[in-house]
């Protein structure tokens, strides 16, 4: 069966007002930059992200231009989709990884390189 | 002479009661303390001179008002009370020197040096010595006027050190204090006093002379050469005290315009910070522009640390598969060779027909080969799709924003670090600028060199009218001597008085030039021993001091050295201070406020293992960027009898603690 894949995807209500904080205290230049690696945050560390009510912000084609995100997503997650489309599963895992970036930020600085170590030494475990 | 002790109580920054004794030890006699700027070394010079002669000085020698010399904190408490207690001993007497400075009772806040009164106890022996001798007394042991040879600071040698520029006006001045100091003013109070006497027998014997027949015009001519001798006498006392007024103006000015200076200087360096801050702002603002692009990307390299292993995992299904499949084609080949060999039942090598057990072996292998292939799936399929999964992850690439994000951060803190370094350095030169304003300094600046001018200016005068001076007592001497070449004139009484003191002025006159000469003679032997001693050039035969007291260095060859280091010239200036020093006075103490500014270890050296030599005492005071107290000092340990640090309890309170090398 053929799943429809959204044209527009976002993110809950209170994780879109942590990503403009995200963008406004400049731990990112662009909301859609936050977007991303939320969700790149979340597959690293699989993450079996809930349901949630996402209003839209961006256009998928904004996001995800050449399809990197839904190819990991396919390839990492297949087994869970269970029918969703890529990209509102995308939602779930952009939403989860804001709230945790947005939780980083409110303890001060986002440490983005103790980031990459500590996911580095999780896929090597 | 030898100090033993002295104790300060609230005096300037030494609040309570703050003691020191002197090294007795005649080989030991070197004492040193040490002390940051503005911790309390030159108030400890005050507190001797202000102990011994009722004045301490401030910068440009300026005498520091009573008012300022107590301690603020005790004052803001309301004890308002300070006092010097010095004990020495000098030619076999012992004396206790007390000076002591309390608020009168009728004023609340003191604020000028009438609010206060001063007294002195003076004990020899033990004995109190009477009021009004107590100076004497104390003159005769270490003469005031000598006293900046043995109590002086750093800026004293710096203005000795211009005596070595030919011409310089320090010179002159500096000349007038060391005739003062070798005696010379005796002489010419006595020259001056002669010639008022003078004045007074001229003027008897003016009338004595309108009243001989003939000698009218001779009373005459000497009553107008008088009259004018004492306009020009007026004039110049005028002049001298007009010049001395400008000269304090001068100074005034000059030290206003110096902490001015350093406001400017303060300003010039707070615009290079200012200029600094935005430059690191800009370097700041842009690395974090290219962190957020880095920042950008980097969900690339955060998913490709997820999706690396999951295509190395495909990379592994895909070799398997492509074995398995490669396996298979082999199972066909030998199925298709077998079928062969059944069907033309000979051997493919000999030609020669199998034997039936060798048809039968075949046929066995045949069905298990086919059965094998049979349990094959097809893997194509699987292949495929396995390399499209790996086909699409190969696109998601990392471009190792990690350690250009390291990178970065480092880069940016390293900045940031400079940037509230140098924010607090702006905020420290702001508020030092703090009520700074161009246009005062500008009037002052003005109000200065007007000054300056004007004191240029007098000085020309009091020249002319000395000069003018000069030239009517030659004229009063010359019309003296026709005067008595006169039998009427020559019989009075008064022509006799007059004849007699002109002679002794004139003996008077002489005798100051032959002590002028005699001194300068001894000063420059023992200048140019100190300067043997304590240069390390030691080609130099010695110092030439000339007729209006400058200084110069003589090389090996009796020729004058045109280039000097200005370690030399502090050198030169430190000799010839000691060389008055000790024409001044009989060996003594010497106390030394600063004194190695720009001395290099040599130089040091040699006055360090010199002085204690030449002086009963020798007192240092230092701060640790002068003398290193572990290197420096190997050359004098022995010698060292006693040891201070002067400690900051807080801006305005000090204390002094004895400590060991």
């Amino acid at each position: 069966m053929r799943v429809s894949e959204p044209t527009m995807i976002g993110l809950s209500e209170r994780s879109h007002a942590k990503l403009k904080r995200l963008k406004e205290d400049g731990h990112f230049r662009e909301m859609a930059d936050a977007y991303r690696f939320g969700i790149a945050l979340a597959l690293a560390q699989s993450v079996d992200p809930p349901e949630i009510s996402a209003g839209t912000v961006f256009s998928v084609a904004t996001i995800d231009p050449d399809q990197s995100l839904k190819n990991a997503i396919q390839m990492l997650m297949g087994d869970k989709l269970h029918g969703l489309p890529v990209y509102r599963m995308a939602e779930r895992l952009a939403d989860w990884g804001v709230q945790e970036l947005a939780a980083q930020a409110d303890k001060g600085d986002i440490d983005f390189v103790t980031i990459f170590d500590q996911l580095k030494a999780a896929s090597t475990a | 002479m030898k100090l033993q002790r002295v104790t300060m109580r609230n005096f300037m920054p030494y609040k309570g009661e703050v003691r020191i004794d002197f090294p007795q030890d005649e080989f030991r006699n070197v004492m040193l303390v040490f002390g940051d700027n503005m911790r309390g070394k030159t108030s400890l010079l005050n507190a001797l001179r202000w102990g011994f002669y009722g004045r301490a000085l401030g910068r440009h020698s300026m005498p520091i008002p009573l008012h300022e010399m107590a301690n603020k904190d005790a004052a803001s408490e309301g004890d308002w009370t300070f006092e010097v207690h010095i004990t020495f001993e000098a030619n076999g007497h012992s004396y206790d020197l007390r000076r002591r400075a309390e608020k009168r009772a009728a004023v609340s806040t003191p604020q000028r040096p009438e609010d206060f009164v001063q007294q002195v106890y003076l004990r020899k022996d033990g004995m109190a010595v009477q009021g009004d001798l107590v100076d004497a007394e104390i003159n005769q042991i270490a003469p005031q006027q000598v006293s900046r040879f043995f109590l002086f600071d750093g800026e004293l040698l710096q203005e000795y050190e211009t005596l070595l520029i030919e011409g310089s006006d320090q010179g002159r001045q500096i000349r007038d204090a060391i005739e003062q100091v070798l005696g010379v003013p005796a002489l010419i109070q006595g020259r001056d006093e002669l010639a008022t006497v003078l004045r007074a027998a001229r003027k008897t014997q003016q009338q004595d002379l309108q009243r001989v027949a003939g000698l009218e015009t001779h009373a005459k001519r000497q009553a107008e050469l008088t009259a004018r001798q004492d306009v020009l006498d007026s004039d110049l006392r005028k002049l001298v005290e007009q010049v001395e007024r400008v000269h304090g103006d001068v100074a005034v000015l000059s030290d206003e315009i110096d902490r001015s200076q350093g406001v400017l200087a303060a300003k010039a360096k707070l615009d290079g910070h200012r200029e600094r801050q935005k430059d690191i702002e800009a370097y700041r603002d842009k690395k974090r522009m290219e962190r957020l692009d880095l920042l950008g990307q980097s969900w690339r390299d955060v998913l490709e640390l997820k999706v690396s292993v999951r295509r190395d995992q495909l990379e592994r299904d895909r070799r398997r598969l492509t074995e398995e499949m490669g396996n298979q084609a082999g199972v066909k080949v030998q199925i298709r060779q077998l079928q062969d060999l059944l069907k033309t039942n000979e051997c493919p090598t000999c030609g020669q027909a199998m034997h039936d057990d060798r048809r039968t072996a075949i046929g066995a292998q045949l069905g298990r080969l086919q059965a094998e292939l049979e349990q094959h799936t097809d893997k194509s399929a699987a292949l495929q799709s396995v390399s499209a999964q790996i086909e699409a992850l190969s696109k998601i690439r990392g471009v190792n924003v990690r350690d250009q994000l390291a990178q970065a951060n480092r880069d940016l803190q390293a900045h940031e670090i400079e940037l509230t370094r140098i924010e607090n350095e702006i905020a420290r030169l702001e508020d030092e600028i703090l009520g700074y304003d161009t246009a005062e300094l500008a009037r002052k600046r003005q109000l200065r060199d007007a000054k300056l001018h004007e004191e240029g200016r007098l000085q020309k005068d009091i020249a002319d009218r000395r000069s003018e001076l000069g030239k009517l007592r030659d004229d009063l001497a010359l019309l003296q001597r026709t005067i008595e070449g006169l039998s009427q004139a020559r019989s009075q009484k008064s022509t006799v008085r007059a004849a007699i003191c002109g002679e002794m002025e004139s003996v008077f006159s002489q005798s100051i030039e032959r002590l002028r000469d005699r001194l300068r003679k001894t000063v420059e032997e023992r200048a140019t021993a100190a300067f043997r001693e304590m240069t390390t050039q030691k080609a130099y035969r010695g110092l030439e001091i000339n007729q209006s007291y400058g200084l110069s260095i003589l090389d090996e060859l009796n020729q004058k050295v045109a280039v000097r280091s200005a370690g030399a010239e502090q050198v030169v200036a430190l000799s010839l201070i000691d060389g008055l020093n000790r024409t001044g006075r009989a060996a003594g103490p010497v106390v030394m406020d600063t004194p190695f500014g720009r001395l290099d270890l040599c130089h040091r050296d040699n006055i360090l293992s010199y002085l204690p030599r030449v002086t009963s005492q020798f007192v240092l005071l230092v701060h640790s960027g002068e003398i290193r107290r572990d290197i420096d000092l190997s050359s004098i340990a022995p010698r060292i009898g006693a040891v201070y640090q002067i400690k900051e309890i807080t801006p305005r309170h000090s204390v002094i603690e004895r400590e060991t090398l």
